[in-house]
């Protein structure tokens, strides 16, 4: 989307202060404020191969070091490799003319045109059967990894023989009879000590590594040839295969495909869920898709001239709404200074209506709709407190003023059909002539004055900004709509000052 | 080279909305698609047996600026088997056999193009250089490596397009018997 948004010049302003495009924001319909990636929790939804679109459960994915078993790619240029059929003749029985095709596989990427025939790997008579390069060092990363799983499991155990120490302070069964629990154990045929098994047989401790004081001289041909840049591998090449780290071309060999995660994102004040993936990794919709995009007026820049220091120019800005529903649209005058009112107790008030709502809502299971988020109810019981997000300052200097203008004008719905419809506006809307300059179905383009202080320095990037104030209608229940008027801030980069005439 | 001198040898097929300007000849078998654009500015173009040159694909023999004040005017010659993708720009003076120039990618003059090569799609070569055997040419910043063997030959695609394109396009017919050609040579 970012192609369609962009190039970012204007810019909305989050809670936490932080500027982004529209493209890069979500919106909480549950406290009705606008959310930077920052503001949202980032979880870990499904994990899927990107390549044969196999949803991979994450215990298996953790086994497998992420990547799936079955896709490779090109170890030259990271694109995915394709198995090719080659059909090679084999007579089966040398007395017999009678000739048996038998199909081959070899790997081939589409794109640099490297192929498995390229280093040598046999052909294969299954898509799946290549085989992986064994990695010298795997016997000793499997010894220190042991080690350490042996290291966390000791604390883990130390940890909690302190809490059964502290625990001592009260009299046990086992202290008032006189009977320890290593007794008991062996009075009923069980062995006495109950270590874990992993901490019984310790795994021995892999030898240390040695640095070696007498390293080989470099290969003569090294200073004597010139180098072939096509034989030596890329920076990128070899990190692609960490263990091996190929130095030639001809030590390139496939490499699984790394695994792609779908995840979903949870608004920090009130844990609900702004963005939710289908969980089928073919799908790109979503879920949950409270996307600012979908939410707020998206505004954009038609035409500004040419700025000049001190002198006002004409800007002319374009507005759409989103939404399915009329809104009305007016500005206000940005304070930078003062931060924004502490988010809590408005938030609070919303939410204690919403869990009203809810628990209305869950004993009406039957009236649940589709677009409810099943999260949502089940939520509702449980929910932990919020956590108070303090508005921060925002740091943009603003070099231009805007003049606010102090009417209103109203933006209709979204009417998906009447991009095709060439009848004509029918929306009566009496309009500020001043401030409205055209508009077309749910777009109006608004004129707006913008001054660049005095005294500033040529090719200096001017910034304006002000503070939008729109009527938003939240559908979360279906029976009622509540609107109620969202502000944001929001600043516009509208090129460099020029010349005084 | 004012005047047009297209030949066109039996078994080529040249659609009629191609553009074709200056001193062209173009092999047997070889197929050339609507809209292209093949510009023998500095001198003839020879193209090959069996080439495929597809949509908005364009083929200019220009000189570079140093070299335009010779006498003896070059000759620009194309191979045989070579393929051409969609919206390609070449201008290399010399192109051997069985190279593809994939879509979108730029291969200036002064560049020389051997055998089996592949100009990956949106590969930009602009300065001096002779590409060897089997060279491919890949990704946004030009890598290169060399294949093992040459990129495989589009037959089936070449095919069945002389048999459709005559079906939905005006063809330029062959105005050359293959001895002549020869003899000329
Ligand atoms: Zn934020
Ligand atoms: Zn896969
Ligand atoms: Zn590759
Ligand atoms: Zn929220």
């Amino acid at each position: 989307m970012a192609h369609i948004c962009g190039p970012e010049v204007v810019k909305y302003a989050c809670h936490c202060g932080l500027l982004r495009s529209i493209s890069q924001l979500y919106f909480c319909r549950h406290c009705s404020k606008v959310r930077c990636s920052f503001c949202v929790c980032h979880e870990v939804d499904s994990i899927f191969c990107g390549k044969c679109s196999e949803n991979i459960p994450s215990a298996e994915a953790r086994v497998k070091k992420n990547r799936c078993s079955n896709c490779l790619v090109c170890p030259s240029c990271q694109q995915e490799l394709w198995p090719r059929v080659a059909a090679t003749k084999t007579s089966a029985n040398p007395d017999e003319p009678k000739q048996v095709v038998k199909k081959m596989h070899y790997l081939l990427c589409q794109f640099c045109r490297w192929s498995s025939r390229d280093v040598g790997i046999p052909d294969q008579s299954s898509v799946t059967g290549f085989p992986d390069r064994e990695n010298v060092y795997a016997n000793r990363l499997q010894e220190v990894l042991d080690a350490y799983k042996a290291v966390v499991l000791a604390q883990k155990q130390a940890k909690e023989n302190e809490k059964k120490k502290q625990r001592k302070k009260y009299l046990s069964y086992t202290d008032i009879t006189g009977v320890t629990a290593a007794a008991l154990r062996k009075r009923i045929g069980l062995p006495a000590d109950r270590t874990h098994p992993l901490l019984k047989n310790k795994p021995k401790k892999p030898d240390n590594a040695v640095a070696v004081e007498e390293v080989d001289d470099l290969p003569e041909e090294l200073f004597t040839e010139p180098v072939n840049l096509l034989e030596v591998t890329s920076v990128d090449q070899r990190l692609l295969y960490p263990e091996a780290q190929p130095v030639k071309m001809d030590k390139l060999f496939p490499v699984h495909k790394q695994l792609s995660i779908k995840r979903s994102l949870r608004c920090r004040a009130c844990e609900h869920n702004v963005s939710k993936p289908e969980y089928n990794p073919n799908s790109v919709k979503f879920k949950i898709p409270l996307f600012a995009y979908y939410h707020i007026p998206d505004i954009r820049i038609v035409t500004v001239e040419p700025l000049r220091a001190g002198q006002t120019s004409e800007l002319i800005i374009k507005f759409t709404n989103p939404t399915q529903h009329q809104t009305v649209v007016s500005f206000l005058e940005i304070a930078l200074d003062e931060p924004e009112e502490p988010e809590i107790k408005e938030v609070e008030e919303t939410m204690d209506s919403l869990n009203i709502q809810e628990k209305q809502h869950a004993s009406l299971p039957s009236m649940t709709s589709t677009s409810q988020p099943s999260s949502l109810l089940s939520l509702g019981s449980h929910r932990q407190p919020m956590i108070t997000i303090k508005p921060r300052q925002i740091f943009q200097t603003l070099n231009s003023t805007v003049e606010i203008p102090t009417s209103t004008f109203i933006l209709p719905p979204r009417d998906d059909a009447a991009e095709f419809d060439d009848s004509g506006d029918t929306h009566n809307i009496q309009d500020d002539p001043k401030l409205v300059k055209w508009r077309k179905s749910n777009k109006a383009f608004i004129r707006l004055s913008v001054t660049p202080q005095e005294g500033l320095e040529l090719k200096t990037e001017i910034v304006c900004g002000f503070a939008m104030k729109h009527l938003y209608t939240n559908t979360i229940f279906t029976q009622q709509p509540q609107k109620y008027e969202h502000k944001v801030k929001v600043f516009l980069t509208l090129g460099n000052l020029v010349g005084s005439e | 080279m004012s005047r047009n001198n297209i030949k066109i040898l039996p078994g080529a097929l040249v659609c009629d909305e191609s553009k074709l300007r200056g001193d062209i000849t173009i092999g047997a078998g070889t197929i050339i698609h609507p809209c292209v654009n093949i510009n023998a500015e500095a001198g003839p173009i020879i193209i090959g047996d069996s080439c495929l040159i597809e949509e908005q694909v364009s083929i200019t023999h220009r000189l570079p600026f140093d070299q335009q004040e010779k006498e003896n005017t070059p000759v620009m010659i194309i191979g045989s088997h070579n393929v051409f993708e969609v919206d390609c720009t070449v201008e290399a003076a010399k192109i051997g056999n069985s190279n593809v120039f994939e879509a979108k990618c730029y291969v200036g003059p002064r560049v020389t193009v051997s055998n089996g090569c592949t100009i990956g799609a949106g590969c930009r070569l602009t300065e001096e250089q002779i590409l060897k055997e089997n060279i491919t040419v890949f990704g946004a910043d030009c890598q290169m490596r060399e294949a093992i063997d040459v990129p495989a030959k589009q037959t089936l695609q070449m095919d069945t397009l002389m048999k459709m394109l005559p079906n939905y396009h005006h063809i330029k017919k062959p105005n050359k018997k293959t001895d002549a050609f020869i003899k000329q040579i």
